[in-house]
């Protein structure tokens, strides 16, 4: 296939406005990466999380390497209290069954949404008084 | 649809309004036929054309969107980071790799 860009304008601006999203409405710093995860791609992971730097602890990353159909979504450990392995674990089946059907961008972002609506909620059982 | 496009073009082409003959042309009297560059540009040249033409609306619309993404078929794509460090490269390379991490992985 010839070399190009990963996403369209629109599909592009699908993908922001999810991440604005989530920063706005759960305070959730999502950072999204798309392309080659080398090697264990866990551990490629785990480094790309690692080097969004200070705000690594608040931050989760979501990995997709659509050529060896991998995702892997790391959460910081801070914002981990909050948004469990269960809640991005649903948030991961959402997105691949978008992409297993070739819709990336819309999987991305819905998985985004997916995520900041548990960090929501996960946030929501310890303040709310009803 | 291709009998009415020859009608017409042969009519255009043996420059005969069909009203100035007075008798009817039921065929019984043999006139000149079509030369063999007409009978090709009628019968082969308006069906190619044809061909050509809804082959090319079919494919224009995917040809303008570039490539599609499908699972299975490679990825092609230059890597993007979304909300990621302003110097990528830099960051990986000085980053220390996330140890105490949750999340879940995945593959579709």
């Amino acid at each position: 296939m010839p070399a190009g860009e990963a996403f369209s304008e629109r599909q592009n601006s699908d993908i922001v406005r999810a991440i604005r999203l989530a920063k706005r409405q759960s305070e959730l710093p999502v950072s999204v990466y798309v392309g080659t995860l080398e090697g264990d791609t866990r551990a490629a992971a785990l480094r790309l999380h690692g080097a969004l730097g200070a705000d690594a602890p608040r931050s989760v990353l979501v990995a997709v390497d659509p050529g060896s159909r991998r995702l892997e979504i790391v959460t910081g450990a801070e914002v981990r209290r909050r948004l469990d392995d269960r809640s991005t674990g649903l948030a991961a089946m959402a997105m691949t069954s978008a992409f297993q059907a070739g819709d990336l961008s819309g999987g991305i972002a819905s998985g985004v949404l997916a995520l900041a609506e548990h960090a929501q909620t996960q946030r929501s059982l310890h303040t709310d008084t009803r | 649809m291709g009998w009415t496009a020859a009608a017409t073009v042969l009519l255009l082409l043996s420059g005969t309004p069909a009203s100035a003959s007075a008798r009817l042309d039921d065929g019984e009297v043999s006139t000149k036929g079509l030369t063999v560059l007409q009978t090709l540009l009628i019968y082969a040249g308006i069906p190619a054309a044809l061909f050509l033409v809804i082959t090319l609306l079919v494919l224009a619309p995917g040809m303008a969107r570039g490539p599609r993404y499908r699972p299975g078929l490679g990825w092609w794509a230059a890597p993007v980071w979304f909300n990621g460090p302003a110097d990528a490269d830099t960051a990986v390379h000085s980053g220390v790799p996330t140890i105490e991490a949750g999340g879940s992985s995945a593959r579709w």
